[in-house]
């Protein structure tokens, strides 16, 4: 039995701001991946070297579908502004 | 006064042995979590959250935000708790430190009783744009609330 057994302890929390814009997918994406899966440092290195590479693959794929659903929302934003006649406004974000 | 480290609040440990925080997720109790200044004063016999020292910006309202539930579980001989990460979304504000707290404590409504108080370890600030708080990986050495 640890010598923790039966205390109650609080995490660290990590605070992520930006300046004059949102998260980028990738930033988004470096969060979701330390969500989904974490390497350990002591893993043997064959199997540290196989997780790495998924992690890579994974991440990748994460980004191209965050891009996809912003592009998506950006058209359901643009529809949304030409029912209520912002032509102009629609062509901005379309151009985003 | 000023932030001091991370640290549970006392009562909740005694508000936990008395069945009163249920983090289950989607029925469970709802939690939120207020940012504050490093003017804050808390300490392990805080009981209630506070809008004394309570940041204010756009993109935050008082009270702070309401967090998601993520249904405790257990690894080895450890359980514990964990929520999705917060986003205040264009917000421009200037943060020391966070303090979560119960609305719905023993299944009451509007209470304000403490869990946590979090240290950011140094003022942190968005200007028109995202403050995200991100909860540690969710496992039995990082879990933002761990019963070993």
């Amino acid at each position: 039995m640890s010598s923790d057994a039966g205390k109650i302890h609080a995490g660290i929390v990590e605070v992520k701001t930006t300046h004059h814009r949102g998260f980028s997918p990738e930033e988004v994406a470096e969060r979701c991946l330390s969500k989904i899966m974490s390497v350990s440092d002591s893993a043997p290195p064959a199997i540290k070297d196989q997780a790495h590479a998924f992690q890579e693959n994974l991440r990748s794929v994460l980004v191209f579908y965050m891009k996809e659903a912003i592009k998506s929302d950006r058209t359901t934003v643009c529809n949304a502004l030409l029912d209520a006649g912002q032509k102009d406004l629609a062509e901005m974000i379309r151009r985003l | 006064m000023a932030f001091t480290g991370n640290f549970m609040c006392t009562s909740f440990k005694q508000e936990v042995l008395q069945a009163k925080h249920d983090f289950t997720a989607s029925t469970g109790h709802t939690f939120k979590l207020a940012l504050y200044d490093n003017n804050a004063s808390f300490t392990a016999a805080t009981t209630d959250y506070t809008a004394t020292d309570e940041v204010s910006g756009t993109g935050y309202s008082a009270g702070g935000g309401t967090l998601t539930n993520v249904t405790p579980t257990t690894s080895g001989t450890t359980a514990f708790a964990d929520f999705d990460d917060l986003t205040f979304s264009s917000a421009t504000i200037t943060a020391r430190g966070a303090l979560i707290y119960n609305t719905t404590t023993g299944g009451g409504s509007s209470t304000t009783e403490t869990v946590v108080v979090l240290d950011f370890g140094a003022d942190k600030t968005s200007t028109a744009g995202d403050f995200t708080i991100v909860f540690p990986t969710a496992d039995a050495s990082n879990a933002i609330i761990r019963i070993a």
